[in-house]
């Protein structure tokens, strides 16, 4: 039986008032003035800023920034996904499982300015790897590589994206049971043939998934590619430089409607994730 | 056997690989910002020359970065203070009195990950500085927003600590043995929440010592932004104070991982 009384009664509002309240004013009154004044630029509701804010170096900026992210996220999401499987097939170190958590809980947190620090001392153009690879006659800028270029980025960002999603798919890795591996082989399926038809359609909704989220977390990234290269056309350095310069007219507006695009895109990317986490929970739980 | 073995050697060669990717950058940065050697002479030679940490002490006296390090210090507390006054009741009467609005909630407080923080400065900016100049005038103006960018993962530690000790069961428990509301918030509660809400604080000092884009763009001073303006002065002890700041984090985020665990509560923590 519930043991209420008077003063339980009234909990509930009491104390979700101030949590609306908060939410109300410091998230949702700053977005939806945003909204607001994104879909009426001259004071009347009009498309024009949010159709400008997607064309010309804009546009370049949503194209650099979704090549950069899908970069990271995907590379970072196949190798977190590898050493995840790797790690689930290691039984002898017994420390190594639960070492790599502990590092992965870490690593996926350390981004912005000091991991920006890190990778100049280490791949600048004084950087001791530049420098060793110089020594052995090779120049990674022949390669495409400067800490400064996508790649290099792509390189950095890779420190936070592999440990996360190392951390997003250790639960789904060791939900596959290896009584589904024993059985397929007694059927006589190869491994490929397991991983075609078992463990691949497995693990397949969480990969994705956790492919989403690494991409929400490269694309609001801004403290490593603004140390790195802050005149790049990113969004979010696209993003400080319309908010320092508001002065001019009209590109306030432009702003504006650059954030309803990111929110958008974010709100777009965590609604797939969300649904495709609620699929993947199915075999874990199971 | 052979094949076997062939699986060993790929295995620790792709462990060794993704070990290597991860130790370089902090050795390199150890050795720009520990030895007292200039950048451009840094070789395999002198790998064990002039070791010192005369740079981070410079850079630990220096008066802007104690003054940003003492504001980023408070904003973390009253950050974790605002985020427990609002969350913690609201999590326990969740949990007590209508677990049915608990997916609700928990993704009602999944939505600042939508509004990152370079998203939200552009509504804050327009908003806030023509309505309340004094409020962006002031640095804890940060505090609610960084309240706000916690609050994902603080009630989901809330949320897991409290279901891993049946909060409901020892609420009901007391309640029927006479105990008044408020003495099982404070004497059955909140003691057996100890660990979570830790687990939360520490989160959200990692939070605070790593974000910059907001600071930065609303002109304030925390200890993210006054180390890059630091860098321009002094690169060597800049890099010192970068490495010092993570190793902290990391002492934090170690923190979580320990206390997580033990209460065999996973969770899986993204920010910016």
């Amino acid at each position: 039986m519930r043991v209420l009384s008077r003063p339980e009664s009234r909990l509930g509002i009491l104390v979700s008032l101030p949590f609306a309240a908060f939410i109300g004013l410091f998230l949702i009154y700053p977005v939806t003035v945003v909204v607001i004044k994104a879909l009426t630029p001259d004071g009347h509701l009009s498309a024009d800023a949010l159709s400008r804010a997607l064309s010309g170096t804009y546009r370049r900026g949503f194209i650099n920034s979704i090549e950069l992210s899908l970069a990271s996220a995907v590379l970072g999401g196949l190798i977190g996904v590898v050493l995840a499987l790797v790690v689930a097939t290691m039984s002898r170190p017994r420390w190594l499982h639960p070492a790599l958590e502990s590092w992965s809980a870490v690593a996926s947190q350390l981004g912005g300015v000091p991991l920006a620090f890190a990778f100049i001392a280490t791949i600048g153009t004084q950087g001791l790897v530049t420098r060793a690879l110089a020594e052995m006659g090779l120049d990674l800028r022949d390669y495409g590589v400067t800490v400064t270029g996508f790649w290099g980025i792509v390189l950095v960002y890779l420190y936070f994206q592999i440990p996360l999603m190392f951390l997003v798919m250790t639960p789904a890795v060791q939900g596959l049971r290896q009584s589904w591996r024993e059985a397929a082989a007694i059927l006589g399926a190869s491994p490929l043939r397991y991983w075609l038809s078992v463990g691949g359609p497995i693990l397949a909704p969480s990969v994705l998934g956790g492919i989403i989220l690494l991409f929400i977390n490269s694309f609001t990234a801004y403290a490593t590619v603004f140390v790195l290269n802050p005149g790049g056309a990113l969004v979010p350095l696209q993003i400080r430089f319309l908010l320092q310069g508001n002065i001019i007219t009209g590109e306030e507006d432009l702003g504006n409607a650059i954030v309803v695009w990111v929110i958008a895109l974010l709100l777009l990317s965590l609604i797939i994730m969300t649904a495709l986490q609620r699929r993947a929970l199915k075999w874990i739980h199971s | 056997m052979t094949a076997s073995r062939k699986g060993f050697v790929l295995r620790w060669g792709f462990l060794i690989l993704i070990a290597a990717y991860f130790v370089v950058p902090m050795l390199a940065m150890a050795r720009f910002a520990f030895q007292n050697v200039p950048t451009a002479l840094l070789t395999r030679d002198n790998v064990f020359a002039d070791w010192s940490i005369s740079g981070l002490l410079t850079a630990l006296s220096n008066p802007k970065i104690v003054s940003s390090a003492s504001i980023s210090f408070w904003i973390a507390v009253f950050a974790i203070a605002l985020n427990f006054a609002l969350l913690v009741p609201l999590a326990i009467v969740t949990e007590v009195r209508s677990p049915r609005l608990r997916p609700a909630l928990t993704a009602l407080t999944l939505v600042p990950w939508v509004v990152p923080p370079i998203a939200l400065v552009v509504g804050v900016a327009t908003t806030f500085r023509a309505a309340a100049p004094w409020f962006l005038g002031n640095t804890l103006c940060l505090v609610p927003f960084y309240a706000l960018w916690a609050m994902p993962f603080t009630y989901r530690v809330l949320d897991a600590g409290l279901q891993a000790i049946n909060a409901r069961t020892l609420y009901e428990a007391a309640r029927g043995l006479g105990a008044s509301l408020w003495t099982v918030i404070f004497r059955v509660l909140l003691p057996n929440m100890r660990a979570a809400m830790v687990a939360a604080a520490m989160l959200t000092v990692a939070l605070v010592l790593g974000e910059y884009a907001f600071a930065s763009l609303l002109l304030k001073s925390t200890l993210p932004t006054e180390m890059v303006v630091y860098e321009g002065r002094d690169p060597r002890g800049a890099l010192a104070l970068a490495l010092f700041v993570m190793v902290i984090t990391a002492l934090c985020l170690g923190v979580v991982v320990r206390l997580i665990r033990r209460r065999g509560v996973s969770i899986t923590v993204t920010g910016f």
